[in-house]
């Protein structure tokens, strides 16, 4: 079985031996970043430097509590805000692979004119194995591009350090645990952020609609499960459909979009089959949603499919 | 009465424990057998205990670009057996392994044979165990002489597999058991001398596997987590490499 303790003791060694100079690593807060900072960080210390970038698809009060958690970590770090950057680059665009490549870009563009400043010649990035399966290549197929392998450049001039590359997340998390990391049991939350859960092109105004349907699903999913009513699932979010549909709201007709709630168990995110969430919650889910944005969203549906063969995101 | 006093040697391997019994003359104190100095009995004792250290198998993925290849890598090493994932291209005489895993992937084998790469090879002269797994599967089925194609209905997801008879791969296993499938595709016909030992609902062959030699198939996934007792059947075909290396 996989050992955390020699893992941890092997890569430290390794990245003490292999990376020689400056380093800076993207930083989103999420497990998989968060372990690979620590780790890097024994190796490095000062040398290295954790940039965070503010895409402006981030969830409710998402900047501020890992801006503090990286503080308590106690790894150099910067916040970058670069969501009018990333507004421009997505205005239009509604094709999911699109979306995350145009992303994907994004943040390597940052990460280099962070890197520039920092004098860092490596770029230590928390990808993990289902990260680059997906993204796919050779004789793989590519199911979803994620933001840090399908959005890399061709002439990306850091030289990539993927500490955590073969690690799935149930192992990554034993890491976390190992090195006593309080992120070590937050839920997954891709890259690119909110923006895929949008189905549509993400603006300023979706983004709000989807933050605040996800703030409500988290929520209460996370109440019922601290009650005892449910398990906790492994990821739970909402997702914003371009979908309308009639509705009546105080006898006056509503034409509204639609919110999508999904809750999956997993251990490694490979395959995942929807959460059997208790029927009152999913209710108060869709009562406080319809309720707090009663001019954008009058229907929310919950989604009952596996992987495969759907994806856990939706986009 | 002589006395007993176990010595507890170390070889250069570091993994051989060997003990050797030294009995003293319980009145003069002396050895009645000095073992150490007797290199017969010494050769003696390696034949004894030798057999009870357990071999490091080398059991190898060969990668045909599946979602779960890397799943497959990593069961294999979660049980103890030392693993790499290897190119579909690789000549057969670069392959050290006691057992092989024929991966699944986006390869439909009806109509993308050639992306298969050195598969058939292996089948035909690697001279191991191996397990072919979806796309490994049906590869295996159409290159010994059998037939795979488009299913009819496609499985995806969660599948209730019934197993039709338990043989050396799913050794005391419940009858049914849930198995997570992806495949498009899948064996129509199974090669001559060829057994099917499970079915599902939508397809009749979820494995299979030759009378005589050590070559299985499985249409289902035993490698992601969500298929239930997938790690006791990797443990009976590392059980099956094992036994194929030792015969």
């Amino acid at each position: 079985m996989f050992n955390a303790d020699k893992f941890i003791e092997e890569e430290t060694a390794r990245l003490e031996r292999e990376v020689k100079g400056k380093a800076i690593i993207g930083a989103s807060g999420g497990v998989d970043s968060t372990v690979c900072a620590a780790i890097v960080g024994k190796a490095l210390g000062e040398r290295l430097l954790a940039v965070y970038v503010d895409t402006g698809f981030m969830r409710k009060g998402e900047t501020a509590n890992v801006d503090k958690m990286l503080r308590r970590l106690g790894v150099n770090h910067i916040v970058v805000d670069a969501s009018d950057e990333y507004f421009t680059a997505l205005k239009g665009v509604i094709e999911p692979e699109t979306k995350r490549k145009i992303i994907g870009e994004k943040f390597i563009r940052v990460f280099e004119r962070e890197a520039k400043k920092f004098g860092a010649e490596y770029l230590v990035q928390g990808t993990i194995a289902p990260d680059w399966i997906e993204s796919g290549g050779g004789i793989r197929d590519t199911i979803k591009s994620h933001h840090n392998v399908g959005g890399l450049p061709k002439d990306l001039n850091l030289i990539l350090v993927e500490p955590l590359r073969d690690l799935y997340k149930d192992e990554v998390r034993k890491v976390a645990r190992a090195l006593k990391i309080e992120v070590a049991e937050k839920q997954p939350f891709p890259g690119p952020a909110l923006a895929i859960r949008i189905m549509g092109e993400p603006t300023r105004e979706s983004v709000e609609i989807v933050r605040e349907a996800c703030a409500i699903a988290e929520e209460e999913i996370e109440k019922a499960a601290a009650a005892g009513k449910m398990k906790l699932p492994w990821q739970y979010f909402a997702v914003l459909l371009p979908v309308r549909s009639v509705g009546v709201q105080g006898d006056i007709r509503a034409y509204g979009y639609t919110i999508a709630v999904r809750a999956v168990d997993s251990v490694d995110a490979m395959t995942a089959n929807y959460s059997k969430i208790p029927h009152d919650v999913l209710e108060q889910i869709s009562i406080r949603i319809t309720n707090k944005m009663k001019d954008k969203v009058n229907r929310v549906v919950y989604d009952v499919t596996n992987k495969p063969p759907s994806t856990i995101e939706w986009e | 009465m002589g006395i007993s006093i176990l010595f507890n040697l170390w070889t250069m391997a570091d993994q051989v424990d060997l003990y050797i019994e030294l009995v003293l003359d319980g009145t003069s104190g002396r050895p009645l057998y000095d073992w150490l100095s007797n290199r017969q009995s010494l050769h003696l004792a390696e034949d004894l205990y030798l057999p009870a250290v357990p071999l490091i198998m080398r059991i190898l993925v060969v990668d045909n670009g599946g979602q779960w290849t890397h799943r497959e890598w990593r069961v294999l090493r979660d049980l103890g057996v030392e693993s790499e994932i290897i190119a579909n291209t690789t000549p057969l005489e670069n392959i050290k392994a006691d057992g092989l895993v024929l991966s699944g992937g986006s390869p439909r084998v009806g109509l993308d044979q050639e992306k298969m790469g050195k598969c058939g090879d292996y089948i035909d002269k690697a001279g191991v165990p191996i397990l072919g797994i979806c796309a490994g599967h049906q590869f295996m089925a159409t290159h010994l002489g059998g037939k795979a194609g488009p299913s009819k209905i496609p499985e995806f997801g969660k599948m209730m597999v019934t197993i039709d008879s338990e043989d050396d791969l799913f050794k005391g296993l419940p009858e049914t058991l849930v198995a997570w499938e992806s495949h498009n595709d899948e064996v129509l016909e199974m090669p001559p001398d060829f057994v099917s030992l499970a079915h599902s609902d939508n397809c009749k062959i979820q494995a299979m596997k030759h009378t005589s030699k050590p070559l299985y198939g499985l249409q289902f996934h035993p490698e992601v987590e969500h298929t239930d007792n997938g790690y006791e059947m990797f443990q009976a075909f590392i059980d099956i490499c094992e036994a194929y290396k030792k015969a």
